[in-house]
């Protein structure tokens, strides 16, 4: 047998002893998955850079050393930022009553946590597939603690967002959190979730969360993810989408944080006249290394996706960006578009893109495109020479690159609140 | 107003201007032709302070101050604006925000108070229906999608917003139609006055029957050959600049 990573060998130490403490463990259907995850985990391990996928990415300063769940502190949450009277809250991967709000909600839609549905017995929710080769997603099956559970019955629809907050605090030691969040829109339910990771800049610490999407007939769910880490943090995140036909996914993510950050999403798009939106901005300094890894698959004819994708980078940051579109034979009349931007602030910071058209159709409409490139010497000079400091023409420059990508997210309230996160961001150009 | 002794400049360690002088007093027009390479952009970077344009030997005194001592931005600030040969476009930017930042800060460098959105709304609409442009344009990224006469016009519109004393106008004649080159002309004449000065450059004679020179200075490699009244202009545009050169 080959050498496991430390890390992979900590959690298989673990295991045993988890087992029989983490929520469900009276459960056997819970059991079995759990098994069936750590079975994967143990014969996949951490992918190493020799894995395709994982090329541009390098895990070794993950897996050389990062320790155990930690009891979960509630004092010196932050306050939320971002104004709604719907949020839930976990704390060091456990949800926090105390620092949640969730009455109000409208009939039909509950928030609940994954640890009391488990408890509870309620497993139906919860899917693994045994050809699922994603290391990290094994891990979270085996591991999964705690997460949200969001379900919207038939026709139902909220006016204010849902801010889910997944906050990391400083204790002894690093943290490992494995929240596992499962979503399930009804037919023609629509509402918008917010999602933010944040933690205490200096405390290391490894998220793991996987979110499981399931969209029903002309259902729309607009996701917004604000990955806003602490800057030694691990953020390995897998959030998979299955969209019937007519409905409507949109996400976009904002990465700001992490050490190192993988934001892997799948969409799978299963029904006709559904559309399928990915979009984001990374904006890294330091050593950060951001990388955003999307597979896009239209598995029935007529429908569509898109794709904007914006990174910032200075200092010595690193991007990736590794965008799929796969069309499986007969899916025609579809459309998918992807374009990827980069504007690197320095010239010791570096991305690499790979853009991929996997394509069984003849009738299909699909572009993409891919820059990186500095900021343009001639549109600085241009406004200099109007009597604007170098400074403030950078940032309007900046601001400028970053602006129409922020103009698709369709919220109002969620893209003035990103505007303000990126504006900070700015402020330390 | 503006002093240029014995300039030499150079791009990319390549030598282009070659000692370089010229003086230009308030309320007079100047005009510098000559065939291209001559070292006619370079001139109008290095006096508006373009990075990778390195000055090697020479001074330039701007209002009795050393002008190669400032930063772009300062020296706009202290009157002086380049009008590009070729405008440059930036996506994401309103055309409106642009003017706006630009104008507060100059104001902001010369100690004067900044103006808010509706004062600034009420002036540049003012300027804009003075040149004729759409206010349309105040919306649409700048530069972006222009075309040529547009964008020139949109330099016109930033002289007559900001109001500077000393005008640098690169090749403003080059991609212009004639009524769009009268146009931009008659908002350059607009701002003619005995307080300020204007430094035109341009390969070709037309420009110069719209915004009639006081002078006229030939340079050819690097150097002022030649310099006279508004008839070397025309004299220029019949013998051409090769017959100059080897005389």
């Amino acid at each position: 047998m080959k050498n496991l990573t430390p890390l992979a060998q900590t959690y298989l130490d673990r295991f045993d002893a988890a087992r029989d403490s983490l929520p469900g463990h009276g459960n056997p259907a819970v059991v079995s998955l759990r098994e069936s995850g750590f079975a994967r985990f143990k014969a996949l391990d951490f992918p190493g850079r020799k894995v395709e996928e994982w090329r541009f990415t390098n895990l070794s300063p993950l897996t050389k050393g990062i320790g155990t769940t930690e009891t979960a502190k509630t004092d010196g949450v932050p306050a939320p930022e971002f104004k709604t009277p719907h949020i839930m809250t976990f704390i060091n991967g456990r949800f926090s009553e105390q620092e949640s709000s969730l009455g109000g909600l409208p009939e039909g839609v509950k928030l609940t946590s994954l640890a009391a549905e488990l408890d509870a017995g309620n497993d139906r929710l919860l899917i693994d597939e045994a050809d699922d080769k994603r290391a990290v997603v094994a891990l979270n099956t085996a591991f999964m603690e705690d997460g949200f559970v969001l379900t919207a019955e038939e026709g139902t629809s909220i006016a204010e967002p849902i801010l889910i907050r997944f906050v990391s605090l400083p204790g002894k030691g690093a943290n490992a959190h494995h929240m596992r969040n499962v979503i399930r829109l009804g037919k023609t339910a629509s509402l918008t979730l917010v999602e933010e990771h944040v933690g205490t800049d200096g405390h290391a610490y490894f998220a793991n969360p996987v979110t499981d999407i399931a969209l029903e007939d002309g259902a729309r769910l607009n996701h917004y993810k604000l990955q806003a880490e602490s800057d030694t943090a691990f953020h390995l995140a897998n959030t998979d989408t299955k969209l019937a036909a007519g409905a409507v996914y949109e996400n976009f993510a904002l990465t700001t944080g992490a050490r190192l950050a993988r934001n892997e999403m799948e969409s799978r798009i299963a029904g006709a006249g559904a559309t399928s939106i990915l979009n984001g901005a990374y904006l890294i300094r330091g050593m950060q290394h951001a990388d955003t890894t999307t597979l896009t698959r239209h598995l029935v004819p007529e429908n569509e996706s898109r794709q904007i994708y914006k990174g910032i980078l200075d200092d010595e940051a690193q991007g990736v960006f590794q965008g799929k579109i796969q069309i499986v034979p007969d899916a025609q009349q579809v459309s998918g578009d992807q374009l990827s931007r980069a504007l690197l602030l320095s010239d010791r910071a570096s991305v690499a893109v790979k853009p991929e058209l996997e394509i069984h159709a003849d009738d299909v409409k699909c572009s993409h495109g891919a820059s990186s490139g500095e900021l343009d010497e001639d549109a600085l000079f241009y406004l200099q020479s109007r009597g604007i400091e170098e400074k403030a023409a950078r940032k309007m420059l900046i601001d400028a690159f970053l602006a129409d990508v922020l103009e698709e997210i369709s919220d109002e309230a969620v893209r003035d609140y990103f505007a303000d996160v990126s504006a900070r961001w700015m402020e330390g150009v | 107003m503006l002093k240029i002794k014995n300039l030499h400049a150079t791009v990319g360690g390549k030598e282009i201007l070659k000692g370089i002088t010229l003086s230009i007093k308030a309320g007079e027009v100047h005009a510098v032709m000559g065939p291209n390479g001559a070292g006619k952009s370079t001139l109008s970077y290095v006096l508006a302070g373009r990075d990778g344009y390195e000055v090697t030997a020479g001074e330039v005194l701007y209002k009795g101050e050393d002008l190669l001592a400032l930063s772009p931005d300062e020296r706009a600030a202290k009157g002086i604006i380049l009008a590009f040969q070729y405008p440059v476009e930036i996506p994401g930017v309103a055309s409106a925000t642009f003017l706006k930042t630009a104008y507060n800060a100059q104001r902001k460098y010369r100690g004067e108070p900044e103006v808010d959105a509706m004062e600034f709304l009420k002036l540049i609409r003012e300027k804009t229906k003075e040149l004729g442009i759409k206010d349309d344009m105040l919306k649409r990224a700048v530069n972006v999608g222009f075309s040529g006469g547009e964008k020139k016009r949109n330099e016109v519109l930033q002289m007559s917003l900001l109001e500077p004393d000393l005008m640098l106008l690169d090749e403003t004649d080059s991609g212009l139609d004639i009524d769009a080159l009268k146009i931009a002309a008659e908002g350059v004449n607009r701002l003619r006055s005995p307080e300020r000065a204007a430094l035109v450059i341009t390969h070709y004679q037309r420009l110069l029957d719209y915004i009639v020179p006081d002078f006229v200075h030939v340079l050819a490699d690097g150097r002022i050959v030649k310099s006279g009244d508004k008839s070397l202009a025309l004299e220029l545009e019949e013998k051409g600049y090769a017959a100059l050169s080897a005389a």
